[in-house]
């Protein structure tokens, strides 16, 4: 049996509804700020929910140093920006000598969406022929992932992963899976998902926002007895991701100690009741890791406010945490960036990475009433001063998908 | 834990696919090596106010033949196909799934345009009839997600399932992370390829950038005209050789690994450097040496320029030595994310009865594509070892290595 390599994260790169950068997104976590706001992106006239996580103060002329960005989507302008934030926070530069053996693994499933609506639209509108055929290229799946190649210069492989919730920590572990196989010696490791009317349109039509059923007013309350729903939130999140080798001179945020991924054919389109696929993928992960649940001591939950994934996810923690479910400390950052799905594991992985830094769990916002059917150890309101040695990390979708990641220090 | 061990050899003991050729690997091989063309008048839509008016669309796929019709409804055309193929594929590799366990089994689909004709669906009565009369149905199913969840959720498999959004190499990229995840000891048995169904959205989009020959694909012709759009699924059932030999399943080839590579340097504009790159990425990794290689199965859009720039990679890489190189895109047309899943089992069925498709509607030759197309006619002639290029928007660059198994 060959010996398993070790890959850490050296660089953080991030545009979130709570802070461009690092720092910006670090101080805001724990202060507990909350980054839902009036949607401007778009027109919601005729819409009952008119607010989510929107990036309000993003320019990426400024951050990319670019005059014309003309022909990219907003989601690419937010994954090239994180990506940029990245390498100069791993102060990790692309060049001749590294380009090959540099390589992008990214998460997104909506992150095309604008621009094949965009281009569907003026298609039905002005006829086939005359649509701006400079639209095209933007609307693949691959867009983005592949402007950063192009913008940085790296020739390694170029991998986009579109499985929802699920896909920034599906983009992970196959990033950490091509170290493993010596595919690379970096990964930028991205994830993206920017607001746009389509895909807030498919969570507001399928009633998943909250606000939507009664007039309710809009929240992202996370084990609240009050919560009706997920705000929906757009950002992009990049790491850099190296074998401990390679990374001898850079800053360690954390170490990727075991992935555990298990899809759960219950439904279509709806939550497995009894979290088999949640309670599998944790334990995996764990297995993956060689941990047990007493040596976890924060998870960052899924939870996105939802009735039943909330209870279900709280359900499996403490199914698969036994004896050590009242140990161990439980928070939602969903509570204050609102669900920004393919981007949801990277930013919750960003801010896990915070705790094991400052050695402090950011809160879950928004708590104030107790609901019996999440009873567990939760972060409540303000952060907490705590051991973090080893944080799991959770992404859930309805469609079935459920990867767990436990990163340490 | 399960041992990962990097010398273990993959093999493919299964097939599944929906095409303009055929449906079931049987059809298809007969037709393809027949060199018949798939390319018919697009019914998928109107095209009157197109520029072209053909495509590879699949005609003779009911989906009732796989599904009820109440699942019919709840997903989008690429599901269907892709749910066809993996039913074909384990049926072919007389697999029993239900005596495996979550971490057995994996799903990895490549798709480039995912179920956008939900999407068209929706933009279209978005625009007509305003934002409430869009209906739930068009909305559940089109996110890009779903058509790996369908198929996991129809045949209740509880693995890995991915989604690769790599365009028109993502069916190469899922092949080579089902090779990775069996190696590294995350999976047995892998259902992995991919699936893209006729879109207006792709239809418009390559005709719009001038991509589109107006009746037939030509690749390497030196009057080629352009790509033909086109749709399919396909799906190849992996595993361990030793697992093979242990179900007795009767195996098709072995896949050695696979190469990558980026250009890094235009979304539409392929490079000879990159795909150069890739092509011996794979050489490299799976220590192949470049005269042992038999037959590339080509990208091979019939562009001007993708075929220009991928035989002047081949040459870069191969020398002076001629390698039976032929696009059976000048058949099904361009089946966008399936595209690299159907060559891969194409080389597959090319090391097995040791004959090579060949690329049809060659008339001229090109000096700018200076290899051996395999002209018009299949050619009997030994296939130890075959490369399949799949090269994306976005320079995503993918090549797979198969080789006989004897």
């Amino acid at each position: 049996m060959q010996m398993k390599k070790n890959t850490v994260i050296t660089g953080i790169g991030i545009v979130s509804p709570i802070g461009i950068g690092r720092d910006a997104f670090w101080e805001n976590l724990f202060l507990g700020k909350c980054g839902i706001k009036q949607i401007t992106l778009f027109d919601t006239k005729d819409l009952n929910v008119k607010s989510g996580g929107e990036i309000s103060d993003f320019n990426p002329h400024k951050i990319l140093n670019e005059k014309t960005l003309m022909d990219l989507d907003r989601a690419t302008l937010l994954l090239l920006c994180a990506a940029k934030y990245c390498l100069e926070d791993a102060d990790f530069s692309v060049n001749e000598d590294n380009s090959t053996r540099t390589a992008v693994s990214v998460g997104t499933t909506f992150g095309s969406i604008f621009s094949i609506s965009r281009f569907n639209r003026e298609s039905f509108t002005e006829g086939p022929r005359y649509v701006n055929p400079s639209i095209f290229p933007s609307t693949v799946g691959n867009s983005a992932a592949s402007r950063i190649a192009i913008k940085f210069k790296i020739k390694g492989f170029n991998s986009t992963i579109s499985t929802g919730m699920c896909a920034a920590l599906d983009a992970l572990d196959y990033a950490r899976d091509a170290i493993e196989l010596d595919r690379a010696e970096q990964v930028l490791v991205g994830c993206v998902e920017d607001l746009s009317i389509q895909a807030f349109l498919g969570f507001y039509k399928l009633k998943y926002l909250s606000g939507v059923k009664n007039n309710t007013p809009l929240l992202s309350c996370p084990f609240d007895k009050r919560r009706d729903g997920i705000v929906f939130s757009e950002g992009a999140t990049v790491f850099l991701l190296q074998t401990n080798g390679s990374a001898s001179n850079a800053h360690v945020y954390g170490k990727i100690l075991g992935i555990g991924s298990c899809f759960d054919p219950a439904k279509f389109y709806r939550y497995s009741p009894k979290g088999e696929g949640m309670k599998e993928a944790m334990r995996l992960a764990l297995k993956d890791a060689g941990l047990e649940p007493k040596d976890i001591d924060c998870v960052f939950a899924n939870a996105n406010s939802t009735k039943d994934a909330d209870a279900i996810e709280s359900r499996a923690i403490r199914e698969v945490f036994g004896k050590k479910a009242e140990d161990v400390l439980v928070t939602a950052i969903k509570s204050m960036v609102g669900e920004t799905v393919s981007n949801s594991g990277g930013i919750a992985l960003a801010a896990a990475l915070a705790a094991i830094d400052k050695q402090m769990i950011p809160p879950t916002i928004n708590y104030l009433q107790k609901d019996t059917n999440c009873d567990l150890n939760y972060v409540i309101n303000n952060p907490k001063k705590n051991k973090v040695s080893r944080v799991l990390v959770n992404c859930f979708g309805p469609n079935g998908t459920n990867t767990s990641v436990i990163v340490g220090k | 834990m399960k041992m990962m061990d990097t010398d273990k050899r993959i093999v493919v003991t299964g097939m599944g696919i929906i095409s303009s050729l055929g449906i079931g690997k049987d059809e298809f091989w007969k037709n393809l090596i027949q060199g018949k063309s798939g390319i018919s008048k697009v019914d998928a839509f109107d095209t009157a106010e197109h520029a072209t008016h053909f495509g590879g669309q699949v005609k003779g796929f009911d989906a009732e033949d796989f599904l009820s019709k109440n699942k019919i409804k709840m997903m989008g055309r690429a599901s269907h196909l892709a749910i066809a193929a993996a039913k074909l594929a384990i049926k072919d590799a007389g697999l029993d799934i239900k005596k495996f366990n979550c971490e057995e089994l994996a799903i990895l689909l490549g798709t480039t345009a995912g179920e956008a004709q939900e999407i068209e669906e929706m933009d279209e009565i978005w625009l007509k009839k305003g934002v409430d009369a869009v209906d739930n149905w068009s909305i559940v199913q089109y996110p890009v997600s779903n058509i790996s969840s369908n198929v996991a959720l129809e045949l209740k498999v509880k693995g890995k399932n991915r989604m690769f959004t790599t365009a028109c190499a993502a069916g190469n990229y899922a092949i080579s992370y089902g090779v990775d995840l069996i190696k590294l000891g995350k999976a047995d048995i892998v259902f992995a390829g991919g699936s893209d169904a006729f879109s207006y959205l792709g239809f418009t989009g390559f005709n719009q950038v001038r991509a589109v020959a107006p009746e037939k694909c030509q690749p390497f012709d030196k009057n080629r005209k352009g790509m033909i759009p086109g749709e399919g699924a396909a799906i190849l059932v992996l595993e361990s050789l030793k697992s093979a030999h242990k179900r007795n399943a009767e195996i098709y080839a072995e896949i050695l690994g696979c190469g990558f590579s980026c250009d890094a340097f235009h979304m539409t504009n392929p490079q000879i450097d990159g795909v150069g790159r890739c092509v011996q990425n794979a050489l490299e990794r799976t220590g192949v040496n470049p005269e042992d290689v038999d037959y590339i199965c080509a990208h091979g859009t019939g562009t001007r320029h993708n075929d220009k720039t991928e035989c002047a990679a081949i040459n870069k890489v191969f020398g002076n030595r001629k390698v039976a190189v032929s696009s059976i895109k000048s058949m099904l047309g361009h089946t966008m994310g399936a595209a690299s899943a159907i060559e891969a089992m194409a080389c597959c069925l090319a090391t097995k009865f040791d004959i090579v498709p060949p690329t049809i509607n060659f008339e001229t030759p090109d000096p700018e594509c200076d290899i051996d197309c395999v002209p018009n006619k299949a050619r009997k002639q030994k296939v130890n070892i075959a490369l399949n290029n799949g090269f994306a928007f976005g320079g995503n660059n993918a090549c797979l290595v198969i080789k006989k198994i004897k």
